[in-house]
């Protein structure tokens, strides 16, 4: 009773948290042309007062005037960090802080606003392959005990995996659509999790085929391990060693090598809020999980 | 145990030698597929990626209807009982993994030969590599086959059942495949696919061991 709360809770704070303003307006293309001479990165702190249109007049605390071409600042205060290109001579922003509000989100460029998806995505795809996890290790302990009840849990399990899976699939299908151009680009990642819903959706036409309950169990048991055995190379290996749309593949800038995008890439507000949907998302599979566990256990003793 | 399977494997060779019915059905298939396909293709130039991935489907579903019989027939047959009674699981999956191992790289070299002799713009610049792919997506789509024959061979609806199964679990494979022996058609040379072959080694190996182990749950039903 306590954990629906405390999901409840947790999960209106994480929607909540992820509403929280950015940091700035859509600051694509910005050039200023200043007095400052530096080849640094340069924190400025200034003001900023709009001329005409797209043209904006910046003053720093040194009183230093520049020009500054931006569409559409939203926030006219705040930290500016200015990268300054020597051969073109103008000022380009890097960064953007601003300090209205005590937990802000980065602007990221190219993804802005859109960059909140994975508050949402992640921990989706995520709790998908702890469920099927799950459903693997309740299918080695039927094969060990073949008790009745570790197979009913780990079709339980496998099941809310593949619904966290197409709900992962929709989520990421649709903000593709916006940022990518399309629903569907077959990018690594995205080919990986279309082919991890075929085995899934096999495993439950294996159970479907088969009529003896003991076979039944038995047989998809075994399955179970088997396709998730390949799991680690459909999320882990697949799209981090090869060229892919998704962060953390081989041609990411953000994270050479390949690694997760959140160790390198990520900010401390965003990570935080990012953990915290995380266990939001770990929590309520839990919760489902053991209520569903009990639905068919009172479903079989009215039979 | 290795040489038990080895009696296992010759014994399928024989009963194979007998009634042909796999071997003989595998090559009709491939032929009547590859006339469908000229049929369908008439003088037109396809392209090096739809001539790498064109060879694997033929490969992949010839191996179709070929794998999946290896542990129906002997549920047809009714000689499951006695192989059970000669010798250990693990020693009959290493078996009938050998058998579908040797029938993947006949099919495969089959396919192969009657791909270039009907295909005109179907070359290949390194034949090691092509042959080393070959060789390495056998090992890969037996690996896979042999446990999911030895499911369905327990289920009700086998025919349909088997691509379903497999398809998805050889898909990663056969993604590999294509790319491989796309890059033998170009002439690439096999240092710069090293990678590749760690991934199918890594991939079959994991896929062996597991069914290996799970084998037994399958077959003392």
């Amino acid at each position: 009773m306590k954990l629906k709360y405390f999901i409840g809770i947790l999960f209106v704070l994480v929607i909540l948290l992820s509403f929280i303003p950015k940091i700035s307006g859509n600051l694509t293309d910005v050039k200023f042309y200043s007095t400052i001479d530096t080849t640094k990165i340069i924190p400025v702190k200034g003001v900023i007062s709009e001329i005409s249109n797209n043209l904006y007049k910046f003053i720093d605390k040194d009183g230093n005037e520049g020009r500054l071409y931006a569409s559409n600042i939203t926030n006219k205060e705040g930290i500016f960090y200015l990268k300054y290109n020597e051969y073109e001579n103008y000022f380009t922003l890097k960064k953007f802080e601003n300090n209205t509000f005590f937990i802000t989100f980065p602007f990221i460029p190219g993804l802005e606003e859109k960059a909140r998806i994975i508050l949402f995505h992640v921990p989706v795809a995520w709790v998908s392959v702890l469920a099927f996890l799950i459903s693997m290790f309740y299918g080695i302990r039927y094969l060990k005990s073949e008790n009745y009840e570790f197979d009913v849990k780990s079709v339980n399990s496998a099941s809310l995996g593949f619904l966290f899976c197409i709900l992962a699939t929709v989520t990421g299908s649709i903000w593709a659509r916006f940022n990518w151009g399309s629903f569907w680009n077959w990018d690594p990642r995205e080919t990986s999790i279309f082919i991890l819903l075929l085995i899934y959706a096999a495993y439950f036409a294996l159970r479907s085929a088969i009529e003896v309950e003991e076979k039944k169990a038995k047989l998809s048991a075994v399955y179970s391990i088997i396709a998730f055995v390949t799991v680690p190379f459909f999320i882990f290996i697949l799209p981090r060693i090869t060229s892919g749309l998704h962060p953390g593949s081989a041609d990411d800038l953000s994270s050479p090598g390949g690694g997760p995008v959140i160790k390198s890439g990520m900010s401390f507000e965003m990570r935080i809020i990012f953990f915290l949907s995380l266990i939001a998302f770990t929590l309520l599979y839990f919760w489902i999980f053991t209520l569903k566990n009990r639905v068919t256990e009172l479903e079989r003793k009215k039979i | 145990m290795i040489k038990e399977s080895f009696f296992i494997l010759k014994k399928d060779y024989k009963s194979e030698l007998r009634n042909r019915y796999s071997f003989n059905s595998l090559l009709l298939f491939v032929i009547i597929t590859i006339t469908i396909l000229l049929f369908s293709l008439g003088l037109e130039d396809i392209s090096l990626d739809i001539h790498a991935g064109l060879f694997w489907i033929i490969v992949f579903f010839a191996a179709t209807n070929g794998l999946s019989r290896t542990f129906v027939s002997e549920e047809e047959r009714g000689t499951t009982l006695v192989l059970k009674l000669i010798s250990e699981s693990g020693t009959i999956f290493l078996g009938k993994l050998l058998f579908n191992l040797c029938l993947m790289v006949l099919l495969s070299l089959f396919v192969f030969i009657l791909y270039l002799f009907f295909m005109n713009g179907f070359l290949i610049k390194n034949y090691f590599l092509f042959f080393v792919t070959i060789i390495f997506g056998s090992i890969g789509l037996s690996s896979a086959s042999t446990i999911i024959a030895a499911i369905i061979s327990k289920a009700s609806n086998k025919g349909t059942l088997y691509p379903i199964l497999s398809f998805p679990i050889l898909l990663p494979l056969l993604i590999i495949l294509i790319g491989l022996t796309k890059s033998s058609m170009i002439g690439k040379s096999i240092i710069n696919e090293l990678n590749q072959f760690l991934l199918i080694i890594s991939y079959s190996g994991i896929l062996i061991t597991v069914s290996f182990l799970l084998f037994d749950f399958i077959w003392k039903d």
